[in-house]
């Protein structure tokens, strides 16, 4: 089925990268011929915009920025994650594209990974580059109310800002896998539409909810940690207020298990595209069984 | 679309571009968690550029003379301004208060002044004096003298060094213990604070009772006595002597001179110590200068009548002439203000007592000037209907003024003080003035229990830094401003705040206001200072326009702990009264108590992201005010119906014995659930703060009934 037969070799790693670069082209032709995803750029912005211009976080400095926009940016980035994503592999597969695409030299793994970074890329450019120039615009215009008095930056930094632009990557990333793998398992658009719109929900809600429900059940308060970090929103929640607010307070730190959030949603990612590659690889084989199961219970 | 065309013939190159750019940023990622913003070390700043906390630096002990007090810049974490505190102690007492780093954050460095080179001593009076201080180190770098005979005027003092050698002989000289930061930071220290002043302001109505009673008291200083061999009558104008005046000068010290009722065309200057007693006695001067001039100690004037003032308000001859001579640093204002006509004018007079006596002028009524020390008890002063023509109902200069049961209408300040510490002015009605009671480098006075009434400008205003004032029981209504005290240390509680254009603003640094109510003010509070560092708690807002705005700066936390104010409003909507934070300052709350659908809008999702995490970096932010407990109901019932009725007589709750009865009292009136206010160990820090006690926990989980052991 794939090249399981693959020696090795730095020609055959080539072809391979060959591919998946093939495969990446086409990819951002298609994104790039979809105008939609300029309209997302530039609403996302506004949307950050607005935000930071009702919170006023922006008017001071970075943290008061990063706070302001935290709880929005946890829905938003997975919201666009799920829009740029839940599509990607479905098409193909829909128009018969991909059969085509399999005769020739090109591994479902291949495939996948080539489509996912071209959907990453894209992502990057919708919402890190809009977070970005909200970034460069607090860096411009945030200053102290009066400068009647002696002003310093405390430990507000635009170096902070990189770092929460920095979580903004593996949390979206985690998203945009999920996605990706949503687009894998549905077999139309309507069910990837109803599918992504599940899975957006449970990420963005299921997650605290099972985490609040297991401390419910007599979880130990010594397992928040974990659990938080876990799920991508607590990690990437945890992660922020670790790395980013928390600076501003006292060194003590642990809102989040450090080690195990940044695992986790590098884990989600890897995930996802396991789960696609997989869904695209042997998701034929279990139509035909659902659909020999179907016919029997039908007559 | 050329750029970034995937079949181009350049698109390897724009790839290639992309992860260069990408693994920059990568990087600079990298660099972003490897870099660690905390250590950020900034140089210290001129003093004068810091928002200065702590003491005062503006007390006449401080100004006058060598005197210094050790001071402290700190840059913390949150706050983008540097802070300044006067007392390396003052600063030590903010590190466990637990407020202080909620609202600033952590301090990144601290810097403290030393005095090496700066001829380190102690005054006669036990300050702290340097002919300068050397220079500005960190902190954990110098060594400190804790517990030598140098003090500062609110308790004891630290004084720091740069070289442990110095710092050794400081103490050989004076005494105490040389110090490093690390022990320095974990003592606590007997300084006075706000709270301090609030658990004296009964004290000092006390003490004014004692001067009251002292200066009333007959056959003491002005009694009618046996000298001279007078009968008991005393010397009576009109048998005994022509006029007044001939009747003062005659008199024998300690004499009474009687004034039977009538009008007296003249002007009286007493030289000694005697007692005008009139009897519905008119003296009417001449329309110019001062009608009685008293310049002779223990003089009282009782039972009389004075107009005839003249109209000049201020000497600027006499300010030129001493500015020349001896240029003290308030030299001008002290004459300009100090010299004018009055009704009575007392020049180095103490213990003068004004009894009884009705002034009407165009200038001041009472003025008093170096160390005239003064019980004014009934006086009634009536000056211009336009404030501009007028002056003081009282001026007093260098003089520790007593004032009770008076009325002061029109003219420009009722009573004005300048360099009088340790004054009372209570009882007492102003009506029509520019500012009620107005002082100006004047600390540990108490403004307690007045009714002000269409002040143009304000009912009482304190202005300069002074400290320890309390402003206790007063009701100011219908005015440009309720209170607006400047100042360190204050205590301002228990006013009554009615229809003014602002009800009080938080201008004293280090302070405490509580349990005032602010009823129909165009804006209920304003914050002022730059830096928060004062407390406000368990007042009542009700029916304001707007209930607080903010002006410039960090992000103000108006609560002590679990406990906050009541805002009419706060409570509207689904929640459970006090579960939600309160932002006076934000559009959707600050219309809650005119508009109820501001409570669905408030309780958007979009609201609700934004909120929840808003007071969480409360330095950075700015320009806004946040109640993060708002109280389910008022605080004082009573007192917010009777300020919403606009013909109810002044209010005047029974604080005496709220802040110094027992531990368990109650708000004079309605409220029965309302919490109590211990007295608190003055130099216990945890009274000011907002501890929560074990008790409370376990308590039937009513707010009120943490609040009350606590």
């Amino acid at each position: 089925m794939t090249d399981l037969g693959a020696t090795g070799g730095s020609a055959e790693t080539r072809r391979r990268v060959g591919a998946v670069a093939t495969v990446f082209r086409r990819e951002l032709a298609t994104v790039l011929r979809t105008p939609g995803y300029g309209v997302l750029a530039v609403g996302l912005l506004a949307l950050l915009g607005g935000t930071l211009a009702v919170g006023g976080g922006g008017d001071t400095g970075f943290v008061p920025a990063v706070v302001d926009l935290l709880l929005v940016t946890e829905v938003v980035v997975p919201l666009v994650a799920f829009v740029v994503g839940y599509r990607a592999l479905l098409v193909d597969a829909e128009s018969g594209e991909l059969a085509v695409i399999r005769t020739y030299p090109v591994s479902v793994a291949g495939y996948v990974v080539g489509v996912v970074l071209a959907r990453a890329l894209a992502f990057l450019a919708i919402v890190v580059g809009p977070y970005a120039l909200i970034g460069g615009v607090v860096w411009a215009t945030a200053a102290p109310d009066t400068g009647i008095f002696a002003t310093h930056s405390g430990v507000d930094s635009p170096l902070l800002y990189l770092r929460f632009l920095g979580l903004l990557v593996p949390f979206g990333a985690a998203y945009l896998a999920v996605a990706t793998a949503v687009s894998a398992v549905a077999s139309s658009r309507r069910g990837a539409v109803a599918i992504a719109v599940l899975a957006l929900v449970a990420g963005v809600l299921g997650g605290d909810l099972a985490v609040l429900r297991s401390l419910a059940s007599g979880a130990d308060a010594s397992a928040i940690p974990g659990l938080l970090a876990s799920t991508p929103n607590g990690a990437f929640r945890g992660l922020v207020f670790e790395t980013v607010v928390g600076v501003a307070f006292a060194p003590e730190g642990g809102f989040v298990a450090v080690r195990r959030a940044a695992v986790s949603l590098v884990a989600w990612t890897v995930g996802g595209v396991g789960v696609s590659t997989a869904a695209l690889a042997y998701g034929a084989r279990i139509d035909v069984l659902l659909e020999g199961v179907r016919a029997r219970v039908a007559e | 679309m050329a750029i970034i065309d995937p079949y181009g013939e350049r698109f390897g190159r724009v790839l290639l571009a992309v992860a260069v750019l990408g693994v920059l940023a990568g990087v600079a990622t990298a660099g972003a968690y490897a870099a660690d913003p905390s250590t950020a070390t900034p140089d210290p700043v001129a003093y004068d550029d810091a928002v200065e906390l702590g003491l005062s630096s503006e007390t006449d002990e401080l100004m006058a003379g060598s005197a210094r007090i050790p001071r402290v810049q700190v840059f913390y974490s949150q706050l983008q301004y540097v802070v300044g505190y006067n007392g390396v102690e003052s600063f030590v007492a903010t590190l466990d208060d637990g407020r202080t780093e909620r609202q600033f954050g952590y301090p990144l460095v601290v810097y403290v002044e030393t005095f090496d080179g700066g001829a380190p001593g102690v005054t006669d009076d036990g300050l702290f004096e340097a002919e300068r201080a050397t220079e500005w180190i960190p902190a954990d770098e110098a060594a400190y003298v804790v517990g030598s005979a140098a003090h500062s005027p609110a308790g004891e003092t630290v004084v720091p060094f740069a070289e442990r050698s110095t710092a050794a002989a400081f103490a050989a000289d004076h005494g105490g213990r040389v110090l490093e930061w690390g022990a320095v930071r974990d003592r606590s220290f007997a300084v006075d604070s706000a709270a301090t002043v609030r658990s004296m302001a009964p004290a000092r109505w006390a003490e004014a009772d004692e001067r009251i009673a002292d200066a009333m008291a007959p056959g003491d200083d002005g009694g009618a006595g046996g000298t001279g061999g007078e009968d008991d009558r005393g010397i009576v104008v009109g048998e005994d002597a022509p006029t007044i005046d001939a009747a003062v000068a005659a008199a024998p010290p300690n004499a009474t001179v009687v004034v039977p009722p009538g009008t007296y065309e003249e002007t009286v200057t007493v030289n000694e110590s005697v007692t005008i007693a009139g009897d519905e006695a008119r003296v009417r001067g001449d329309g110019n200068g001062s009608v009685i001039t008293v310049r002779a100690p223990d003089v009282t004037l009782s039972g009389l009548s004075i107009d005839g003032v003249g109209n000049r308000t201020r000497d600027p001859e006499a300010a030129r002439e001493a500015a020349e001579e001896d240029g003290t640093w308030d030299t001008n204002i002290q004459l300009g203000y100090g010299h004018g006509d009055a009704g009575i004018r007392a020049i180095d007079a103490p213990g003068l007592v004004v009894d009884d006596v009705a002034i009407e002028t165009n200038a001041s009524g009472v003025l008093l000037r170096d160390g005239s020390d003064a019980v004014i008890r009934n006086l009634r002063v009536d000056g211009s209907d336009d404030w501009r023509d007028g002056f003081m109902g009282v001026t007093g200069m260098e003089s520790r003024v007593t004032v009770t049961d008076s009325r002061f209408e029109g003219g420009r300040d009722g009573v004005y003080l300048h360099r009088a510490d340790g004054s009372v002015i209570r009882n007492s009605t102003f009506v029509g003035n520019r500012y009620g009671t107005h002082l100006m480098y004047t600390g540990d006075a108490l403004i307690a229990d007045n009714a002000f009434r269409n002040a143009e400008f304000g009912g009482i205003t304190v202005m300069t830094r002074p400290s320890g004032n309390a402003i206790v029981g007063n009701d100011v209504r219908d005015s440009g401003a309720g209170i607006q005290a400047s100042g360190t240390r204050s205590y301002v509680g228990y006013n009554t705040l009615a229809n003014n254009g602002l009800g009080f603003s938080t201008s004293s640094r280090g302070s405490l206001y509580e349990r005032n109510v602010a009823v129909g003010n165009e804006v209920g509070a304003h914050a002022t200072t730059v830096v928060p560092s004062s407390r406000v708690v368990a007042n009542d807002f009700v029916g304001n326009d707007r209930h607080a705005e903010a002006g410039p700066g960090a992000l103000r936390v108006w609560a002590d702990g679990d406990r906050g104010n009541y805002w009419e409003g706060a409570t509207v909507g689904l929640h459970e009264p006090g579960e939600r934070a309160y932002r006076p300052t934000a559009p959707v709350d600050a219309v809650l108590h005119r508009e109820t659908a501001a409570a669905a809008v408030r309780e958007s999702p979009a609201a609700a992201l934004l909120d929840r995490l808003y007071g969480t970096v409360p330095g950075a932010r700015s320009g806004s005010i946040v109640d993060p407990a708002p109280a389910p109901k008022p605080y004082a019932p009573g007192r917010v119906a009777a300020a919403s009725d606009p013909d109810s007589p002044p209010i005047h709750p029974d604080w005496r014995r709220e802040l110094g009865g027992g531990s368990r009292t109650e708000e004079s009136g309605a409220d029965t659930t309302t919490p109590t206010t211990t007295i608190m160990n003055t130099h216990e820090r945890n009274a000011t703060d907002g501890t929560v006690s074990q008790a409370a926990i376990a308590g039937a989980g009513s707010r009120a009934d943490a609040e009350g052991r606590r």
